[in-house]
């Protein structure tokens, strides 16, 4: 069912914001309806904090007041990422914050964000300071059971050969909405890897940006991306190298499905100062159905020459020489499309953080619409 | 073929050179005359790569020191392609891929420009390829690589055969084939050989860049040089190599150690 | 040792940028609906085309300048640019003897001879001069294979209804600003019409020269290919060397019917501006073709040397069911110069294909953009697309940027989109060199085979032009 725009929600949104919702004349939010999020009830999420945590693993401390602002402060201006309408929502929205110090190799740590029955507007921050050398594995887990709607910002600085494998596993509520950007910036010799896996919102909007401040870091992107129904998932990733010798391998998925709508738009920017940078883009979208839709735009950035930089895009339904190998093995036409569907969604799933895979993320991406 | 009168084509005198600031060729001497096939030996990081890429006059390695006298001429001064036109041929140990070149007409090109170095007049595409077919003959090479691009998807043996045709077709007076065994079965081995064996004669000279003996069984060298640490330890006749084959790279070590470098014996 | 390195190469002296000194008439500067009346008055034409110019200029003066490319530029004062200009002779001449002499000269310099000794054997031109066309070759033996090939002013005195019935169908006035703009004031520009079932017996030409320093350039060119008809069209452009920025603002619409082709070719040279960005083309052009019929083809090769600024996407609107768009293109950017070029593939029909080719070569401080989108409608069954964006860098002052969006409705469609980014390295140099053949030759047969995929697509008599002034932008002195 159709969302219906609130005109108070509008309001309320863009007072918190400071500045109004970005209509279809912005460039970056061409294709993506707000009308989910204006659909929400004009108040404060209420209902018990989610990263109200029993304890924190070993080598994990929470920062200070100060600290936990200096490093939002500086990371979001590393990454370019204060502009951003999310981001000026998120910390315009009293959110809830998380603030934490690793130190050393921590423990894995899981964070349900379950915004359940409860209507408005969850606000969160999650603030992390990976020292040099430090290593952390981080699972988010975002759901939702009604018309509310996630405002999620996380913010991570990465010392020098520090490690950070992080997690977004998000099936929501084709009621819901999930606005969620990560703004990440890497010292030189530390390893990135973030998965995110998002389906079933009414509205999602992912914004990844990350930024090696120096460059010769490693940035691993993996995105699995599900549309179906009337949902609309938008993803907008942004890899800035500010120094040489850097490295991108970037997979993004999409299968879309009923009448979703997918966005993705991956700007990946070379300057001059980033030779030797490797980078590599790849977008591949399934389109199951003819009245989903698909909008892709990858963007390239290059100031250098001595760079090696890939992209490539495809779009179509599954292969059919794939299925035909299949079906040639006894296998029904219908069943061969899901194994093979769910081959192609693992190859990204099997990339998230270890925990996932006691909450069996396929099927909570693929469940059944009610 | 050693005969003492013949010209003499490369003289190579105390020559330096390094890369990155990195000395590596730390006083070479070596003089090659006309008939003549030599063979330098050594282990990887001697040094016998850069002897051959700073002869051909590759951008990335400074001479600091030395001489390279060409049939007369400062071969130092020269631009890469002059030292081809001249007559200097470099068979590369790892060949590169020059995507979207054809090769046919890279071979006519390069063919053209030494053609015009001799004064001979240019070939045209069709007396070009009457040329490179009766030339393909020396290495047995198949003339569908001549319409694919310059290397690209060659298979190891299919590059050195690659070098082998274009030196056919240049027709040098110094040739330096730089590991050009390396990463050839036994079969591609022998007709890259044979491919040299034609080509040597008493006007040209060869000077052979190996590892193993198992090349030089098959072209026998009239000198044999063996090189450590940026200079030429030993010279001596074909039987070096075997003494090599059979005795490994040890005695080099400690030669090295118990000797000064100015007290080195050098050819 | 060389020292020069590749980016000195690239660098050459524009060798198109004199001008001709001839006694032209020119309108007074500046826009109005009373400058529109005019030139329509001027080229004497019929009320429908005037009404088709003023309904332009009102969408125009409605319309906003496009700012979504990457492209800099100040601020163009369209109060500041001549309309209209025309080398003062009174009449279009019957025969080419009665042409002036210096513009027959002006020509023959630039390599495009129009008397009957000189004129290429298997081409036809049709040579624009500012703003209007002074001669076209091969009038007659085209005629009488029922091939019209006239300017597009004669055409509509002579073919008004085929004028009428095609004119902004493929390009709409109001379709973005520089085609209303065009729309409004266009001058003059090439008209080509092949009836059904004819394959053109020649090869069709058409030069463009703009000679005057303050003048806009508008030309519009129509190519109408029925049934089964086919037809291989080249066109060609320079400018004098100025310090000033003159515009150029073309519209350029195709129509195929069913099982038609159009082969439409450009090389563009228009003068790019001095090694510090001053002066060159401001071009600013809407090219697109209808594949209205079934198993219907168009073909779009560009090769983009010049001009300060291009903004140019030569664009396939696949309607017939099988029909085929390609966009094969080279832009070569050096110095200050900006592009942002590729190409649109609006896949309608059912069993539409489509193949993008796209070679980007930026060195100097240029910025060089590839800008595609690639949309299949719900109705493209079994539509394929195969794009490839291929960029080179020389220098690491220079940009190369990527945008291909593709939007896609249609789950029974493949698109497939592939991307490079490379730069002439230091081993495949020596490589060439160590064979003996020199550095600027080593740079061109590289850059040639770059552009191979590309080159391969233009006509015969005309690829080896390309690589000659692709060759000739690589000339330089090795130091």
């Amino acid at each position: 069912m159709p969302a219906v725009a609130l005109p108070a929600t509008a309001e309320w949104l863009a007072a918190l914001a400071g500045s109004p919702l970005p209509g279809r004349r912005h460039e970056d939010w061409r294709f993506t309806d707000l009308a989910p999020l204006q659909s929400v009830a004009p108040e404060p999420w209420t209902g018990p904090d989610p990263f109200a945590l029993a304890a924190l693993p070993d080598g994990i401390t929470r920062l200070e007041p100060s600290e936990a602002q200096q490093l939002r402060s500086q990371v979001l201006q590393a990454t370019g990422s204060s502009a951003a309408w999310p981001v000026q929502l998120n910390q315009g929205a009293s959110p809830r914050c998380l603030a934490l110090r690793v130190s050393g190799a921590a423990g894995p740590l899981q964070l349900s964000i379950d915004a359940g029955t409860a209507p408005g507007l969850l606000a969160l921050q999650l603030l992390l300071i990976l020292e040099d050398g430090a290593s952390l594995e981080l699972l988010q887990h975002h759901s939702s059971n009604a018309a509310n709607a996630t405002s999620q910002l996380t913010v991570a600085q990465l010392g020098h050969g520090a490690r950070l494998h992080l997690g977004v596993l998000a099936p929501g509520d084709c009621r819901a909405s999930l606005l969620s950007h990560l703004a990440i910036s890497q010292a030189p010799a530390s390893a990135l890897q973030l998965t995110t896996a998002v389906g079933g919102w009414a509205l999602s909007r992912l914004e990844p940006r990350i930024c090696q401040v120096a460059g010769a870091a490693h940035t691993r992107l993996r995105a699995l991306q599900l549309v179906d129904g009337q949902d609309l998932a938008d993803t907008h990733s942004h890899v800035r190298f500010e120094g040489p010798d850097g490295e991108l391998d970037q997979l993004h998925k999409v299968v879309a499905d009923g009448a979703g709508r997918s966005v993705f738009n991956g700007a990946v920017q070379v300057p001059r100062k980033a030779q030797q940078t490797n980078a590599a883009q790849l977008s591949r979208t399934l389109l199951l159905s003819d009245r989903a839709r698909v909008d892709t735009k990858p963007e390239l950035e290059i100031v250098a020459d001595d760079v090696k930089c890939a992209h490539g895009a495809t779009v179509s339904r599954l292969q059919q020489n794939e299925l035909f190998y299949l079906q040639s093995r006894g296998i029904g036409a219908d069943q061969a499309s899901k194994l093979l569907l769910r081959g192609y969604c693992e190859e990204v799933l099997r990339e998230l953080p270890a925990a996932a895979a006691a909450l069996n993320p396929l099927q909570l991406l693929l469940r059944e619409r009610p | 073929m050693i005969r003492p009168d013949a010209p003499l084509l490369l003289d190579i005198c105390d020559l330096h050179a390094s890369v990155e600031d990195q000395p590596i060729l730390k006083g070479v001497n070596l003089s090659i005359r006309a008939g003549e096939i030599h063979a330098v030996m050594g282990r990887n990081g001697s040094g016998k790569s850069t002897l051959s890429k700073v002869l051909a006059g590759h951008p990335a390695y400074t001479v600091t020191a030395g001489s390279v006298n060409y049939r007369g001429a400062d071969l130092l001064e020269l631009d890469p392609e002059q030292r081809a036109r001249i007559g200097l041929f470099l068979g590369f140990q790892y060949p590169v891929e020059i995507p979207g070149v054809s090769n046919l007409e890279f071979l006519r090109v390069a063919t053209n420009s030494r053609r015009a170095e001799r004064g001979d007049e240019e070939l045209d595409t069709f007396a070009f390829e009457d040329l490179v077919h009766e030339r393909l003959k020396v290495v047995q090479m198949d003339p569908a690589f001549l319409g694919r691009s310059v290397n690209e998807g060659f298979s190891g043996g299919e590059k050195k055969r690659n070098e082998i045709l274009q030196m056919a077709l240049l027709e040098p007076l110094v040739a330096i084939l730089d590991e050009t065994d390396s990463g050839l079965d036994i079969d591609a081995l022998r007709i890259v050989a044979d491919g040299v064996n034609q080509l040597a004669g008493p006007e040209n000279a060869t000077l052979l860049i190996t590892h193993y003996q198992r090349l030089l069984d098959l072209i026998t060298p009239d000198y044999v040089h063996v090189m450590a640490a940026g200079r030429i330890l030993r010279t001596g006749g074909k039987e070096l190599a075997l003494e090599l084959e059979r005795t490994g790279y040890d005695w080099v070590d400690l030669e090295l150690a118990r000797l000064e470098p100015e007290t080195v014996e050098v050819a | 040792m060389s020292t020069a390195t590749v980016g000195d190469l690239v660098s050459q002296p524009y060798k198109h940028g004199f001008v001709t000194d001839i006694e032209t008439e020119k309108i007074a500067k500046g826009l109005s609906e009373d400058v529109v009346r005019l030139i329509s008055s001027k080229k004497d034409e019929p009320d429908f085309l005037l009404q088709f110019r003023l309904r332009a200029y009102r969408q125009w003066l409605q319309t906003a300048e496009p700012d979504w490319a990457a492209l800099g530029y100040p601020p163009i004062d369209y109060q500041n640019i001549i309309y209209y200009a025309a080398p003062k002779q009174q009449e279009k001449k019957a025969s080419l003897d009665e042409v002036d002499p210096k513009l027959l000269e002006t020509f023959d310099k630039l390599g495009i001879p129009l008397s009957e000794q000189k004129r290429l054997s298997n081409v036809a031109v049709d040579a624009v001069f500012d703003s209007v066309s002074i001669a076209t070759t091969y009038k007659e033996k085209l005629a009488e294979h029922g091939v019209i090939f006239c300017s597009i002013s004669e055409a509509v005195k002579e073919h008004p209804e085929l004028i009428e019935a095609y004119l902004g169908t493929v390009v709409p006035s109001n379709d973005n600003y520089f085609a209303a703009l065009n729309s409004a004031v266009f001058s003059d520009g090439s008209f080509v019409f092949i009836p059904k079932g004819v394959e053109c017996p020649m090869e069709l030409s058409t030069y463009f020269r703009i000679n005057s320093a303050d003048t806009g350039q508008f030309e519009r060119t129509l190519i109408v290919a029925e049934e089964g008809a086919s037809v291989s069209y080249l066109e060609g452009c320079t400018a004098p060397m100025f310090d000033t920025n003159q515009l150029h603002a073309a519209v350029v619409e195709l129509v195929v019917l069913d099982d038609a082709s159009i082969k439409y070719s450009t090389v563009q040279n228009w003068y790019a501006g001095d090694e510090n960005g001053v002066g060159g083309i401001y071009n600013f052009v809407t090219k697109r073709g209808q594949c209205r019929g079934a198993r219907s083809r168009i073909s779009w090769t560009q090769v983009e040397t010049g001009s300060a600024i291009t903004w140019k996407y030569p664009s396939c609107v696949l309607q017939g069911a099988d029909s085929v768009g390609e966009f094969y293109s080279v832009a070569l950017t050096n110095n200050h110069q900006q592009a942002d070029t590729g190409t649109k593939m609006i896949h309608v029909g059912p069993r539409t294909r489509s193949t993008i080719v796209s070679k980007g070569i930026s060195a100097g401080h240029s910025s060089n953009s590839y800008r595609g989108l690639v949309q299949i409608g719900p109705k493209a069954l079994g539509a394929k697309n195969y794009s490839q964006c291929d960029s080179m860098l020389i220098g690491d002052q220079a940009a190369a940027n990527t945008y291909p969006y593709i939007r896609s409705q249609q789950p029974d469609a493949v698109v497939e989109h592939e991307a490079s980014t490379c730069r002439i390295s230091a081993d495949q140099l020596f490589y060439l060199q160590s064979r003996g053949i020199g550095f600027e030759e080593a740079v061109s047969m590289m850059v040639s085979g770059f552009c191979r995929d590309v080159f391969n697509q233009l006509p015969m008599e005309f690829a080896a032009e390309a690589d000659k002034l692709l060759a000739l932008k690589l000339e330089g002195s090795v130091g």
